[in-house]
């Protein structure tokens, strides 16, 4: 077997190592707040063929539009019939696909150093983990690593294509979170300096040249029409294009005046280097951001590479280098905002693992370093177990963010469990009294009850007396007790840590739940 | 005569009774009911809420406990008294903890027992009349612990002359029958209960698990009574 064929092998056993730890028992953890905000909206795209962006709230259209073909062949158009798993399929192919690309840069940077990224990011806790979770960050990364590859492949080929396929993948981007400016202002600047750092050892082969003004033509129209196609609606509601320039404002405040989601300028990068939380295990990515700081220091050293470029990997180190910054330094922070600057971390760390192995002349060295680098991959898939299948819903993991406790389910169980014994079945009325951010992701678990109505204040609610099933926030439990009258058994369960919700069950309807239970 | 009196007023009141109930029977179908569409409100999408990753100390009730009266001359009788329970290698922390006196909610002071049903079982090392229990499963998190049973025994075997003092297994799904307790959100200042003044040696509380997760743990229990003279 020659040097190749082995490491085209371990590229293929990195594809089905990622497809598996990202597909296994996919429906494990409860839906996150945000999931089911996202899964709601996707489900009015779903039943009624409507969706319009929302300039505050959601992001942009694609999660949406991709998923279309997933429910269609899970469930058809129902979005009752949804589950978490087809919902989840879609960020699961995504993240795999970005290791499909990964092989786009093989003369970029070696099939060495394509093939260890590959397997960095199979088996990176955080890429899995992120991987699972309906939310827009998958995808904007798979977008992302798209628009450099295919911008590389313009580069290297000089096809009309390859230039379409930059536009597309930059106008996905776009049409996918509003965040995506970070990563180019982030990429212009990179693309820039790498220029800069160039100059003087200039080598046609090493530094691009400016592309045709009719590929920068096919390039920018391809962009935009992705854009306006999908912002538009398909020109159902063709203000969503302005909406997508005016949203800039909304997301600028919200990154400035972070609130709650106020972190430090080092809470990524220490996330990522070393993380514990009260009796929990310690977590660390170390391996992958050791690596990757000797890939940005090689790739800064005198000019000899042999086979890799040195533009590509200034580009990815710069790159890299810039969007950490610009994340780091914006307050607002959520733990999935780090994937689009964590992917060039996993390139780089590629290129310094292929870098170790081949500064290593002797063998004993070559050994040393492929057992170091065998024992740190062995250690990300610990971690990458506990990440995801033992504290996959604990705030002990530092990945798991606002998440629905799993202690949720047993809400959602009583429910289903009292429906059927109601006369009005899935009809039977519901009330959800709670603040805004306290009723998900009830929504998506309640989807399949036909009456379930929301109110954030008791007063608005109605009359309360003989409602079958009420749920509500802790502090709002005093208020409702009057209305109530001693006629509705009280539960709780626990949202998220710390926050717990009241179920109050109509006596009849506990009784006969009761009695049923004495039968069986 | 009487005879077609009779049939004429039997073949009458059919006819109305008849006429009657068709009538009953053509109105219900006529009037078929159906489920009102009521226009609910739908929920409001908001973005990401706070994460919450350090212990939350605050209390949620907002009222503190009143006072509570006990026969003068009652003391602390589980202070360092020997524990057993269900789970005789708990997951985090010793038996010990729960009558060693120390009520702090943070990392270090409380036992964790398994999933599912478990109890601590306290032996007061004598029989004696008891007034208060006071329990702290875990109070530096809301949360509800599940199925709260409290017995009392001077058998070590609770096979004998158990007492049930308190029960908020309201679904009967830890097996010891349905309790008409309310469950509880804990709280630093712990659970108080009233054993009326049953006389016993041995006090076991049982628990299934909480809101945030299937284990069960214990901060401190303090049991009151008025020791033998």
């Amino acid at each position: 077997m020659n040097k190749k064929t082995a490491l085209y092998g371990l590229f293929l056993l990195a594809v089905l190592g990622a497809l598996l730890l990202r597909l296994f028992q996919l429906d494990l953890r409860p839906m996150h707040h945000d999931e089911a905000n996202q899964a709601v909206k996707f489900g009015i795209l779903l039943e009624k063929g409507e969706y319009f962006y929302d300039r505050t709230e959601h992001h942009g259209p694609t999660l949406y539009y991709l998923s279309l073909p997933f429910a269609w062949i899970a469930s058809g158009t129902s979005f009752s019939a949804l589950s978490e798993v087809t919902l989840r399929l879609l960020p699961v192919i995504f993240g795999v696909g970005i290791i499909l690309l990964f092989l786009l840069f093989k003369d970029g940077f070696s099939l060495e150093a394509a093939v260890f990224a590959s397997v960095l990011n199979a088996v990176s806790p955080a890429m899995v983990f992120y991987s699972r979770f309906y939310i827009q960050e998958t995808l904007l990364v798979f977008f992302l690593v798209g628009a450099v590859a295919a911008s590389w492949r313009y580069i290297r080929t000089r096809s009309p294509y390859w230039a379409a396929a930059a536009g597309f993948f930059f106008g996905m981007m776009f049409s996918t979170k509003e965040t995506c400016v970070i990563a180019f202002g982030s990429m212009l600047a990179a693309l820039i300096l790498s220029f800069i750092s160039l100059k003087k050892h200039s080598q046609p082969k090493d530094t691009p040249s400016m592309p045709k003004t009719s590929h920068l033509f096919i390039f920018l129209g391809t962009g935009a029409l992705v854009s306006l196609l999908l912002y538009s609606s398909f020109f159902q509601n063709p203000k969503g294009i302005l909406d997508s320039v005016f949203a800039f404002g909304t997301y600028f405040s919200r990154a400035g005046s972070a609130g709650f989601h106020y972190h430090p300028l080092y809470y990524y990068l220490k996330m990522l280097a070393f993380a514990q939380y009260g009796n929990g295990p310690v977590w660390s990515e170390a391996l992958i951001l050791v690596l990757a700081l000797i890939g940005g220091v090689a790739a800064f050293r005198p000019l000899s590479h042999g086979e890799s470029s040195p533009f590509f990997i200034r580009f990815v180190t710069l790159y890299t280098l810039l969007a950490t910054a610009a994340y780091s330094l914006i307050p607002y922070k959520t733990p999935w905002n780090m994937l689009p600057f964590y992917i060039g971390f996993i390139l780089l760390a590629g290129y310094g693992s292929a870098f170790l192995l081949k500064i290593s002349k002797k063998l004993t060295f070559r050994v040393a370093v492929f057992l170091v680098l065998g024992l740190g991959v062995f250690h990300l898939g610990v971690q990458n177990y506990r990440a995801n299948f033992k504290f996959y819903a604990d705030s002990r993991n530092p990945y798991v963010y606002a998440q629905t406790s799993i202690g949720f389910l047993n809400l959602v169980k009583r429910i289903n469990e009292l429906a059927p014994l109601h006369p009005d079945q899935n009809l039977m009325l519901i009330k959800v009294i709670t603040e805004p951010d306290e009723a998900w992701p009830l929504p998506w678990y309640l989807r399949a009850f036909r009456r379930v109505g929301y109110w954030q204040e008791v007063d608005e609610s109605g009359a309360l007396a003989d409602v079958p099933l009420i749920v509500s926030s802790i502090n709002k439990t005093s208020q409702l007790q009057p209305y109530l009258e001693d006629n509705h058994i009280l539960e709780y369960y626990e949202l998220r840590p710390g926050i717990l919700l009241a179920l109050y069950i109509e006596q009849n309807l506990w009784d006969t739940f009761l009695q049923e239970k004495k039968v069986k | 005569m009487i005879k077609k009196i009779y049939l004429a007023t039997l073949f009458f009141s059919v006819s109305v009774l008849f006429i009657l109930g068709g009538g009953v029977d053509f109105k219900s179908t006529d009037q078929e009911k159906v489920v009102l569409e009521l226009k609910l409100p739908k929920p409001m999408f908001v973005g990401t809420p706070r994460n919450i990753r350090s212990p939350n100390l605050e209390k949620i009730t907002g009222k503190k406990r009143g006072s509570f009266y006990v026969p003068k001359g009652t003391e602390l009788l589980s202070l360092d008294k020997p524990v057993t329970g269900s789970d005789t290698e708990p997951v985090i922390g010793e038996l010990e903890f729960v009558t060693d006196g120390e009520k702090s909610g943070e990392e270090g002071y409380y036992v964790e027992l398994g999933p599912s049903v478990q109890h601590v079982q306290i032996d007061l090392e004598g029989s004696y009349p008891l007034h208060a229990i006071l329990i702290w499963h875990y109070h530096s998190q809301a949360r509800v612990y599940r199925d709260v049973i409290v017995q009392v025994s001077d058998d070590p075997d609770f096979i004998t002359g158990v007492k049930t003092i308190f029960n908020n297994d309201h679904d009967n799904s830890s097996g010891l029958g349905v309790g008409k307790d309310k469950e509880y959100i804990e709280v630093n200042e712990g659970r108080l209960i009233d054993p009326r003044g049953v006389t016993a040696r041995y006090v076991r509380l049982y628990s299934r698990g909480n809101t945030s997760n299937d284990m069960n743990h214990y901060v401190e229990v303090e049991v009151y009574g008025t020791p033998a003279k």
